[in-house]
């Protein structure tokens, strides 16, 4: 930290206040609306929004759903995404930071171009599923399901692991495999006796990351499989922005239970991830 | 290696073999290849509208979120450790906080029931992404400020009569640069490909590409193939367009 003068800090503070604001209005201030919003009903407090999803099987198996296929393609997302970033380390840095910058454009493609990618591929006439068929390795495969979903889910899980994952591989130093070499250790004893126990909390940081970001994932299930199916994120658009189920104050509760389920790992995983030199 | 990035590629590769495809049905591969489709699409005037609003939200974007939040971030780590704290704790909310959920807040907040209209205007994307593209910035850039002898360098630069500001602008600014670079990239890229925001907040009043790609899924799938194709191209164009411009910046 730098000392400065009181007309100093007074222009340095204004530097900070725009930002402070913004993230007050479209930050906090949103978040606080959802949460009053979810304990109204008709106009007036209650806590009945609660009481219907915790009692309906519907909503309830929403949230399980969404909390398999998201624990699913976090750990398929990890276990690939590992070895790639291992890769990854060894190149050059012009080659490192192109192949981030195209994980990073990755992991935004989704929504509708990806979906529409996968049903040319895998959809019931595409490219991949007539491979399939051909090599009689499958009968049909229904894109449109939720093993489908964890096909595509996968697509952007994977790019947005080597995203997290690569930098905490920073921790492996070459001094470290250098001396592991020097005593004699093979690879595999290195990665099991020293590399895995000093990458295990970033390792499970990055896991509660990609499981909160296929827990938040809307518009690529949206466009996949539309209302048919039962995730938490198309439940809360439905009743959003739907004809049928309209129910404002009954999205904004989902929405206040979803917070609920992703902020108390999340806040534990910042413990996890924190560089151990943070104070600087 | 090859083979995880053949994988990544192929949707990309899908996508746009069949914008150009005569026909493609029962067949691994398509049948023959037209323009036909591309040019239908660039003859579309909701194309044209909505590549340019999808451009003015992102470019927006860019202007807007770096021009507020860089200077947060330096005088944070500079002058105010307990803000630069906060600061941390705030960008890795939405992680946390899925951007359906801020979505449906900002929806129910400035429609108009509390006296502010933004949504239906491309104001409430450019300030609603600021949240979701700070942390963008601000992880890059600490990793450029933690790589410098701060307090070093500001001690010897008063010492010799530089102003803050002086020194921020001639020493701290050209340091964070490949930071602020990796930053704008993802700002970008994050503005350009955002459908939830985009769909709920602003919807038909300012139909941004993803909206578009939105309108025609349900229609024919040549000519979507062709508008997705077209989106990736002006994905790839503009991100190469940001590194270009501000690697060149660097060197100079």
């Amino acid at each position: 930290m730098i000392e400065i003068g009181r007309r100093g800090r007074i222009i340095a503070w204004a530097c900070a206040i725009p930002f402070l604001a913004v993230i007050f209005l479209f930050e906090v201030m949103p978040l606080a609306a959802v949460l009053t919003n979810s304990v109204f009903k008709e106009g007036v407090p209650s806590v009945l929004n609660y009481a219907e999803i915790l009692g309906s099987r519907f909503y309830l198996g929403a949230f399980r759903v969404s909390f398999s296929i998201s624990l699913l393609t976090a750990l398929i997302a990890l276990v690939v995404a590992f070895p790639i970033a291992i890769i990854l380390r060894r190149m050059p840095g012009r080659v490192q930071d192109i192949i981030l910058v195209f994980s990073n454009i990755g992991t935004n493609f989704t929504g509708y171009p990806l979906a529409f990618a996968f049903v040319i591929l895998m959809g019931v006439s595409g490219s991949i599923t007539l491979l399939l068929i051909e090599a009689g390795l499958v009968k049909d495969f229904n894109i449109y399901s939720t093993a489908g979903l964890v096909f595509v889910y996968s697509y952007f899980q994977i790019l947005l692991g080597i995203l997290l994952i690569f930098p905490a591989l920073g921790a492996i130093t070459p001094d470290i495999e250098e001396a592991a070499k020097l005593m004699g250790a093979s690879r595999w004893l290195f990665w099991r006796r020293i590399g895995l126990p000093i990458l295990a909390p970033s390792l499970a940081g990055a896991l509660l990351l990609l499981f909160a970001n296929a827990m938040g994932t809307y518009a690529t299930a949206e466009a996949l499989v539309g209302s048919g199916a039962n995730l938490v994120t198309i439940r809360i658009g439905e009743l959003t922005a739907g004809d049928v189920f309209s129910d404002p104050n009954l999205a904004d509760t989902m929405a206040t239970l979803l917070v609920i389920i992703l902020i108390i790992p999340i806040v534990a995983a910042q413990f996890l991830l924190k560089p151990k030199d943070s104070n600087a | 290696m090859g083979l995880v990035f053949a994988v990544q590629v192929l949707p990309i590769a899908a996508v746009a073999l069949n914008g150009f495809a005569t026909e493609w049905a029962g067949s691994v591969l398509p049948v023959g290849y037209t323009t036909q489709y591309m040019s239908q699409l660039f003859a579309d005037p909701r194309f044209t509208q909505a590549v340019g609003n999808s451009l003015l939200v992102a470019v927006g974007s860019l202007v807007v979120t770096s021009t507020i939040c860089v200077p947060a971030i330096l005088v944070a780590h500079c002058y105010f450790p307990i803000l630069d704290r906060w600061m941390g704790a705030l960008i890795i909310l939405p992680y946390a906080v899925p951007s359906i959920v801020l979505a449906l807040g900002l929806l129910r907040l400035y429609s108009g029931n509390y006296g502010v209209v933004l949504n239906g205007t491309p104001w409430v994307l450019i300030f609603g992404y600021i949240p979701l593209a700070a942390s963008l910035y601000y992880v890059p850039i600490k990793n450029n400020l933690r790589a410098i002898a701060l307090t070093e360098i500001f001690e010897a630069g008063r010492l010799v009569g530089a102003s803050d500001l002086a020194i921020m602008r001639r020493i701290v600014i050209p340091s964070i640069m490949p930071g602020l670079v990796v930053g704008l990239v993802m700002n970008f890229t994050l503005a350009i490909s955002d459908f939830v925001y985009a769909n709920l907040l602003v919807g038909g009043h300012f139909p941004t590409l993803q909206i578009f790609i939105g309108v025609l899924s349900g229609g024919s799938g040549r000519l979507i193939s062709a508008l997705i194709t077209a989106y990736f191209a002006v994905v790839l164009i503009a991100t190469s367009i940001v590194i270009w411009a501000t690697s060149r910046k660097i060197a100079s």
